[in-house]
């Protein structure tokens, strides 16, 4: 058996320790040549565009903070603690901004905010025929797009703190003779302050890395410029400098993300739990209520959604839908399913090992699978340009190139859904079987597989959602004739053709749907 | 191995897809169909589609075209080496075009049907790339708000009177930086770079990824001018003809230095194995069908003598081009992005 078992785990960690390595090894080479860059081009970047590129992407990340706390917050507490007409359906609608691509939101909003557009045109009635609104195209418009797009992750940390707070510290104070609204603000949000802290940090790290809403609104933030110095410079030296510079920076929130989900941890519900109590509102709570979600969810998913509906029922659009549309929906499909194949494949030797075999070696293999969090989409596509061209450039060009980079970039996703599975699957049970006279193989069929099938059902689902909305390196990287939804969505939009990008819009909408219930119920965070 | 076999069922369904899909060749650049060309193209889909759509609907070759930014395409042929699958580049710059020719990309041509059609100052002398149109750098204006009269030199946008009234194009555009280059070969570094300076300030945020979004702007009247190719104008024109737009074409007055102008191009890459056709698909963009394609669909200069621009546009002989050879935006490029960077814009 020992034979047996050696033979099983020594070509794991092998698996195990390549794959750290392929992930690793494009961040080292980014590193590297940041670092070994010529000190003038550092100079001149630092002189030039890295202040403004800091202080862009810092002030984004702190207004759209500020905003996902307070909406994701009060939702929460909303929906946990009064009680009104379909709270139910409230509570589940509250996720499904994030069924929307922060693109397709900001193509949306360039749109109704745009100059001349819909929203200025009311406001003209308003405010007379000279009155201008704010431009969608500025700090304030990609605020607005960013935190109607995140604030669920605030909503949905928050709303399971509210939940599982044991309600008893509530009604002491209550019974004391504090006020309620004294309670909320000195019992109850203190108590939930690590969960909102983790979902805040989530959402700057979600803000930092993306590309697709400020490219459209043309708000320069470090991913962008990454991109922008990818795409005009014909070396690539000062877009790894702004690389690193956004690593360090997403490997900050990351830190404190996780920091502050540990601390979230540690509070249980001890003694009985009971669900707390929901206050029943007046017809004019609840019309506040009610008027209040409405609002917000009627700017961050039904009003776009109509809006690409009706586009998308547009004779222009509808002149587009033919077999070549078709076409961007088999690349789609296609490329989302290899590498949600790949990095399930890659995901599970290192899941596996860290929880059954959990040395220095195997849970370092793991944390270094997690990089992916840290590289924005253009930095991924970098990274695994210059591993490649130095390395394979055979395979420069192909569908292998980009495939490695949707690894990278999601393997945490997976991860998220892979590793708890293993970890709740006490290893007893492989070895009852095996004492019983089970071989390794048929171990694996009949115990192990079916009982972490959904955690890599999940795994699966979520790196493929993942995929086929993702944006920058689809761009940077796709080989000829792989052209995808995403890239349809952006490359019409950013001519401002909206009627001509909604049904690819719509398609990943309705397509993200499905997959939103899974991360609901069960990973909500990879999104 | 022992990994694959102590895991079989799982492994061999996920790696017998995988290998399907090796079998269908996806993961190596696939070598296309011998009556299928691939394309790079730094020009917009919607600009050359229709073209090489009329070029596949004559002769039966198919078109595999993949869209992108210019310089992006160039590292990209440059990193892809012989490999590409690439067997000719479109794209709107000569200086990129010349950049390609200096890296050894491109494939030098010896064709009659060049020579005769097209100029030999729209194209590399060995004719590795060839100019299919001319484009003008011009200044658009929304009539309602400024007076023809107001603006005479591109140079002249850079007056602080024009403040938050101007939209330009980002500092990544390849036409940007061949207009710099112009700009910097005729006036010198330092007086480049207070007008940009100028640009700079009176842009502020409104710098736009795409010249056609800036002619969109000016129309709307969210801004009183722009910078843009000729063409993006008269294009908006023939789409919605009452739009309140107007061209100046800059730089005529006594000792200005004309105006600035580039070329949209085409070069056959070197490594390519499908060089007759190739060579079909340019002698189709030169000859004067082709050359009429561009100038009805895309509003362009042709740059073939004998076929006309479209009457909308201004009269070609009625105003002077700056005097700096196209050849020489390739070795312009490096310092003018250099000083694009020094002053910041985005």
């Amino acid at each position: 058996m020992n034979t047996s078992r050696h033979q099983l785990v020594s070509p794991l960690q092998l698996v195990a320790l390549a794959t750290a390595g392929i992930i690793l090894l494009p961040l080292g080479y980014v590193t590297a040549q940041a670092l070994s860059a010529d000190p003038a081009v550092w100079s001149r970047l630092w002189a030039t565009r890295i202040p403004e590129l800091l202080f862009n992407t810092v002030s984004l990340a702190g207004s759209v903070s500020v905003i996902t706390l307070v909406l994701g917050v009060s939702t929460a507490w909303l929906v946990t603690r009064v009680e009104f007409p379909a709270r139910r359906l409230w509570e589940g609608a509250l996720v499904l901004p994030l069924a929307m691509p922060t693109y397709v939101l900001a193509y949306v909003y360039s749109y109704l905010l745009g100059f001349g557009g819909p929203v200025e045109h009311l406001w003209q009635l308003v405010a007379g025929p000279q009155a201008r609104i704010f431009s969608p195209h500025s700090y304030w418009g990609a605020t607005l797009v960013m935190a109607l797009d995140t604030f669920p992750f605030v909503y949905l940390l928050s709303r399971s703190a509210l939940l599982s707070m044991n309600v008893s510290f509530e009604e002491v104070a209550r019974a004391s003779g504090v006020s309620r609204l004294s309670t909320l603000w000195r019992v109850t949000l203190p108590l939930m302050r690590p969960s909102i802290a983790a979902g805040v940090a989530l959402v700057i790290l979600y803000v930092v890395s993306d590309f697709g809403a400020v490219s459209l609104l043309r708000y320069q933030t470090l991913t962008y410029a990454v991109f922008q110095q990818m795409t005009g410079r014909s070396d690539n030296t000062a877009a790894s400098i702004l690389s690193l510079l956004l690593v360090a920076l997403a490997l900050i929130f990351l830190i404190t993300e996780r920091w502050f989900r540990q601390r979230s941890r540690f509070y249980q519900t001890t003694g009985r739990y009971r669900a707390p109590q929901r206050r029943q509102y007046g017809w004019l709570g609840t019309a506040a209520v009610t008027g209040y979600l409405g609002l917000i969810i009627g700017t961050a998913f039904a009003l776009p959604t109509l809006l690409l509906i009706q586009w998308s029922l547009s004779p222009e659009a509808q002149a587009t839908l033919d077999s070549r549309f078709f076409g961007f929906v088999w690349n789609s499909g296609i490329l989302a399913a290899c590498a949600a194949t790949g990095g399930v494949l890659i995901g599970l030797p290192l899941a596996y090992l860290a929880s059954r075999r959990p040395t220095v070696l195997n849970l370092s293999c793991l944390q270094a699978a997690y990089a992916g969090y840290v590289l924005p989409g253009p930095v991924a596509a970098l990274a695994v340009l210059v591993l490649f061209t130095k390395l394979a450039p055979v395979f420069y060009g192909s569908v292998l190139i980009l495939i490695v980079a949707y690894v990278i970039h999601f393997l945490p996703a997976g991860l998220q859904s892979l590793e708890p599975a293993l970890q709740h699957m006490s290893p007893n049970l492989e070895e009852v079987a095996r004492t019983l006279g089970l071989g390794m193989r048929d171990t694996w069929r009949r115990v192990t597989l079916p009982l972490i099938r959904n955690g890599f059902v999940v795994a699966w689902v979520l790196i493929f959602l993942q995929t086929m909305k993702e944006l920058p390196a689809t761009l940077l990287l796709r080989p000829v004739g792989f052209d995808t939804l995403a890239i349809r969505v952006w490359m019409e939009a950013s001519e401002e053709y909206y009627q001509l990008a909604a049904p690819s819009a719509l398609l990943i909408v309705f397509l993200s749907l499905p997959a939103l219930a899974l991360l609901v119920s069960k990973d909500w965070r990879a999104a | 191995m022992a990994f694959v076999c102590s895991v079989p069922t799982l492994c061999r369904t996920i790696l017998s897809s995988l290998l399907l899909l090796f079998a269908a060749g996806i993961f190596v650049p696939s070598a296309p169909a011998a009556d299928t060309l691939t394309i790079y193209s730094g020009r917009s889909e919607r600009l050359i589609k229709p073209v090489l759509d009329a070029f596949t609907a004559k002769t039966g070759i198919q078109i595999e075209l993949l869209s992108s930014g210019t310089t992006e395409l160039v590292n990209r042929l440059k990193a892809e080496g012989d490999r590409t699958s690439a067997d000719l580049f479109i794209t709107n710059d000569a200086g990129s075009l010349e950049l390609a020719r200096g890296a050894g990309l491109l494939h030098p041509l010896n064709m009659r049907e060049i020579e005769r059609a097209i100029p030999a100052q729209f194209r590399a002398p060995d004719n590795a790339w060839v100019g299919l149109s001319g484009r003008f750098w011009i200044v658009v204006y929304n009539n309602t708000m400024v007076k023809p009269d107001q603006i005479k030199s591109l140079l002249d946008l850079a007056d602080p009177k024009w403040k938050d009234k101007i939209a330009i194009p980002n500092s990544g555009s390849e036409y940007l930086q061949a207009g710099v280059s112009v700009i910097r070969s005729t006036y010198g570094d330092e007086k480049t770079r207070q007008f940009l300076q100028g640009l700079k300030t009176n842009a502020d945020n409104q710098v736009y990824q795409k010249s056609s979004q800036i002619v969109d702007a000016v129309a709307k009247g969210q801004v009183a001018l722009g910078i843009v190719n000729h063409y993006y104008v008269y294009r908006h024109l023939a789409a919605q003809p009452g739009a309140p737009i107007a061209v100046v074409m800059p730089d005529q007055q006594e000792g200005g230095m004309g105006a600035i102008m580039n070329v949209a191009g085409v070069g056959v890459i070197k490594s390519t194995k499908r060089l007759d056709s190739a060579k079909l698909l340019v002698e189709f963009l030169v000859a004067q069908a082709g050359q009429k394609l561009f100038a009805d669909l895309d509003k362009e200069y042709p740059l073939h003598q004998d076929v006309k621009a479209d009457p909308a546009l201004v009269e070609r002989k009625s105003f002077r081009a700056a005097l700096v050879p196209l050849s020489k935006l390739a070795e312009l490029r490096e310092p003018t992005i250099t000083l694009i960077e020094q002053v910041g814009l985005r």
